[in-house]
């Protein structure tokens, strides 16, 4: 018998059906995921029986023996308290702010009834879970961890008091790919010490293959696929699985067809960034330090390293949305430059496509508004017509439709704002896109797509692209060469698949593999 | 939950929901109309009676010591209290949006020098700087704006530089930056728009603020010049007169905390939903 089960689950909320016939089994010792896209539905099975959304479910999901649907709100309590722990996203929110570390885990170990638990035992409970000097964690508040740290803080209160199921929502989604790795690493082995039965939800096909025994794959609020993990990749039954496979980027799949570079574009000599430091302390903080890196026409170059290793700063320094304090940027030799005092003629050569396609467009304006604005500053001999037969043929090229014009940035998808951001950023013809984690917060399908269409832009129109992200795998399907940045130094450049291939700085090592 | 309204009742819900404005309304709109409805004006002596009660004759609430209608008063203390009101807040939400978004917009040192400022200008006995005024250049209804506006507009000022200074990291005003958007443009178009909501829903709130503010300043004698009239002066005059005609004191007494409560309502209302 199953450690965990769930029969014909349905989850409603607010008399809508979100989640319907999803059914699934976790064994002890065992790890089984579910994937999806956003909105799936994945994150409603699995906290919905234990009363944790505001949904109904209805179905069977038993535990231990003990049918969850049939226990009152006080039993479910105490089953929730004595046998399941949960790990949650963000481990910054998920921790509570005032408690130190060791008052969070006394907390949560005690909360199966064990008695109270000495320092001792505390301090082992965070070796355990990887973190170095743990008798002086635990006086430490969460805000004072990073997101690694923290988020083994978090699976150390969660298995504090033995439970049986461990529920882990997006546990890794939050952090840096090297840092993915990590934690899915640990999971496993605590998996395997403890007899755990682990239920993992992602959105990333990648982080939990390697990792999951039983693999469910979810769309739109209905179980498509499941089975064994390594059958279902290996050989998926449904056409979304086969989809979701094709758009998980990995490292070895074959190597794309790009254009081949002609000749240099832009340089950074020496480029530094600085900034005050927040507060009212003196002193600077170096984001970027010594930075150079060429781009030639038509190549695209892959930014990588963790966040908070300066390529964001880089990029917006490039792009003329930051500022520079240090070095010069050329193009084609000529200085260029910064912020403020960029002409409009270079900045019709450079455009930015950022992270968060939502907050990117002005949730003020319409959508021919949004793609037309660079042409209004930057093409000042065009008439409104031509501006808007522009915008048009901008659209089709990102495949929108042309009643997209109309829309506001509300009513569309993260895919669809993201297109329209792109839009705007080729419509003035730049020959440089800074591209600062343009897939990143999109779902897995809707991301392959976006980079469908740079590779097109880019083999049509020669475009130069700086790709900017934490993702080499995903990299590695539109880039040429790659620089990798630690703490605002670049530490690694040269051809992706050399680099992927033969990666050499310790950095480098560790984002490969984590990919 | 805005589906299952039914279509025909969407109107009356709405009327429902916002009831206290619609009794703004009806109160603004009879204070403007009762002029040319009443045979009394604010200022007309009706020497056949005086301290006549409710009910007498066409005085509806009857008049006062010396024979004023005292419902025409009423419509013209509301009509001066909201006009000042208004006047005031329309000009804190100007000089507070400018001073705001400049600080937020240009930041670092401009940005500290311009909030201590007003720091500064909060810190001053406000009510000890008005009756100042008023002593120096004597009562006019010119005084009482000048010393509410330079009050009321600081709070607007610090809750638009926050907004501005928030909207400032957002990726699409860098978009706008990248994409050759002068700053002035950036500021009118991307920003004040998407500060707009906000901004009201503090209007909305200033209005019975200065409403409370001028009415202090009429009760204590320092506000608008007899015959003239404020909801302020004729609380005072009630106030006066209240052991022998109580309904001097409650009318725009009860009147004043009406809209008090109304306006206030609705502005912690829009507030709640743009914050």
């Amino acid at each position: 018998m199953s450690l965990y089960e769930i029969r014909n689950l349905a989850v409603d909320i607010a008399g809508k059906r979100l989640v319907e016939d999803v059914s699934l089994t976790v064994e002890a010792g065992q790890c089984t995921a579910i994937i999806g896209a956003s909105g799936s539905g994945k994150s409603l099975s699995c906290l919905t029986p234990f009363g944790l959304t505001p949904g109904t479910a209805s179905g069977s999901t038993k535990l231990d023996g003990t049918d969850l649907r049939t226990t009152d709100a006080r039993h479910l309590r105490d089953i929730r308290r004595r046998l399941t722990g949960f790990v949650f996203q963000q481990p910054l929110t998920a921790l509570t702010p005032h408690l130190t570390v060791g008052a969070q885990l006394q907390e949560a170990t005690m909360q199966a009834g064990s008695a109270r638990p000495s320092r001792r035992d505390l301090a082992q409970k965070l070796e355990r879970v990887g973190l170095s000097r743990p008798d002086e964690r635990l006086d430490q508040f969460p805000h004072r961890l990073s997101g690694g740290e923290r988020q083994r803080v978090m699976i150390a209160a969660a298995i504090a008091h033995g439970p049986k199921l461990l529920i882990a929502d997006e546990p890794t989604s939050a952090l840096d790919a090297s840092l993915r790795a990590e934690i899915m690493d640990l999971l496993d082995e605590l998996r395997a010490e403890q007899g755990l039965a682990m239920l993992l939800v992602s959105h990333d096909l990648a982080s939990v293959e390697g990792h999951a025994d039983q693999l469910v794959v979810m769309e739109k609020g209905r179980v498509v696929e499941t089975g064994p993990t390594a059958a279902v990749t290996a050989s998926p039954a449904e056409d979304y699985t086969r989809r979701l496979i094709a758009a998980t980027p990995r490292l070895d799949e074959a190597v794309p067809k790009l254009r081949q570079p002609d000749g240099l574009l832009v340089e950074t000599r020496g480029v530094g960034v600085e900034f005050p430091r927040p507060g009212w302390r003196r002193g600077k903080v170096r984001a970027v330090v010594n930075a150079h890196i060429t781009i030639r026409r038509a190549e695209s170059l892959a930014l990588v390293g963790g966040s908070g290793s300066g390529k964001s700063t880089l990029g917006r320094a490039i792009a003329g949305i930051g500022p520079v304090t240090q070095g010069e940027i050329l193009w084609e030799g000529v200085p260029i430059p910064e912020r403020r005092k960029r002409g409009l003629e270079m900045r019709r050569l450079i455009q930015p496509v950022f992270q968060d396609p939502v907050a990117s467009l002005d949730p003020q304006w319409r959508v021919q508004d949004i793609v037309t604005e660079p042409l209004r500053n930057l093409r000042p001999d065009l008439t409104k017509g031509e501006r808007n037969e522009m915008a048009r043929r901008a659209l089709s090229n990102v495949d929108l439709a042309e009643d997209f014009l109309t829309r506001l940035p509300v009513s569309l998808s993260g895919g669809q704002a993201q297109r329209v951001a792109i839009a705007r950023a080729i419509i003035a013809a730049p020959q440089l896109l800074v591209l600062d984690e343009a897939t990143s917060a999109l779902d897995p399908l809707v991301g392959a797509e976006i980079l469908k269409l740079l590779v097109r832009l880019q083999v049509e129109n020669g475009l130069s692209l700086l790709f900017i992200t934490h993702d080499i795998a995903a990299a590695r399907r539109l880039c040429h060469r790659i620089a990798v940045m630690e703490e605002g130094r670049i530490i690694e450049t040269g051809d992706i698949q050399a680099v992927i291939g033969h990666p050499r700085h310790a950095v480098t090592q560790k984002l490969v593999a984590a990919s | 939950m805005a589906g299952s309204i039914p279509e025909c009742g969407k109107g009356e819900a709405l009327l429902k929901r916002h009831f206290p404005l619609v009794l703004v309304l009806v109160i603004v709109t009879l204070a403007l109309l009762l002029p040319f409805l009443l045979p009394w004006s604010y200022d007309q002596i009706n020497w056949d009676a005086v301290r006549a009660p409710a009910f007498s004759g066409s005085h509806l609430f009857g008049t006062d010591e010396i024979g004023r209608d005292r419902l025409a008063r009423l419509a013209a203390g509301t009509r001066v209290t909201l006009l000042v009101a208004i006047a005031a807040a329309l000009v804190s939400l100007i000089v507070g949006i400018a001073w705001g978004a400049t600080a937020g917009w240009i930041g670092g040192r401009v940005d500290e020098a311009m909030m201590r400022i007003v720091d500064g200008l909060y810190a001053l006995p406000f009510m000890f700087i008005v009756i100042l005024l008023m002593v120096v250049f004597g009562r006019s209804i010119l005084l009482v704006f000048v010393g509410i506006g330079l009050v009321e507009w600081l709070t607007m000022a610090r809750v638009v530089r926050g907004q501005v200074m928030a909207l400032k990291q957002r990726p699409f005003i860098l978009a706008a930056e990248a994409a050759g958007t002068p700053s002035m443009t950036i500021i009118l178009r991307h920003i004040l728009p998407n500060i707009a909501g906000v901004a009201l829903a503090y209007l909305m709130l200033t209005v019975p603020q200065v409403v409370m503010v001028e009415s202090f300043l009429s009760f204590l004698g320092l506000g608008v010049q007899e015959p003239l009239t404020s909801l302020g002066i004729l609380v005072k005059e009630g106030a006066d007169d209240m052991d022998m005609a109580p309904l001097g004191l409650l009318l725009p007494g009860g009147l004043l905390v009406l809209i008090l409560v109304c306006l206030t309502i609705e502005g912690e209302r829009l507030r709640d939903r743009f914050s």
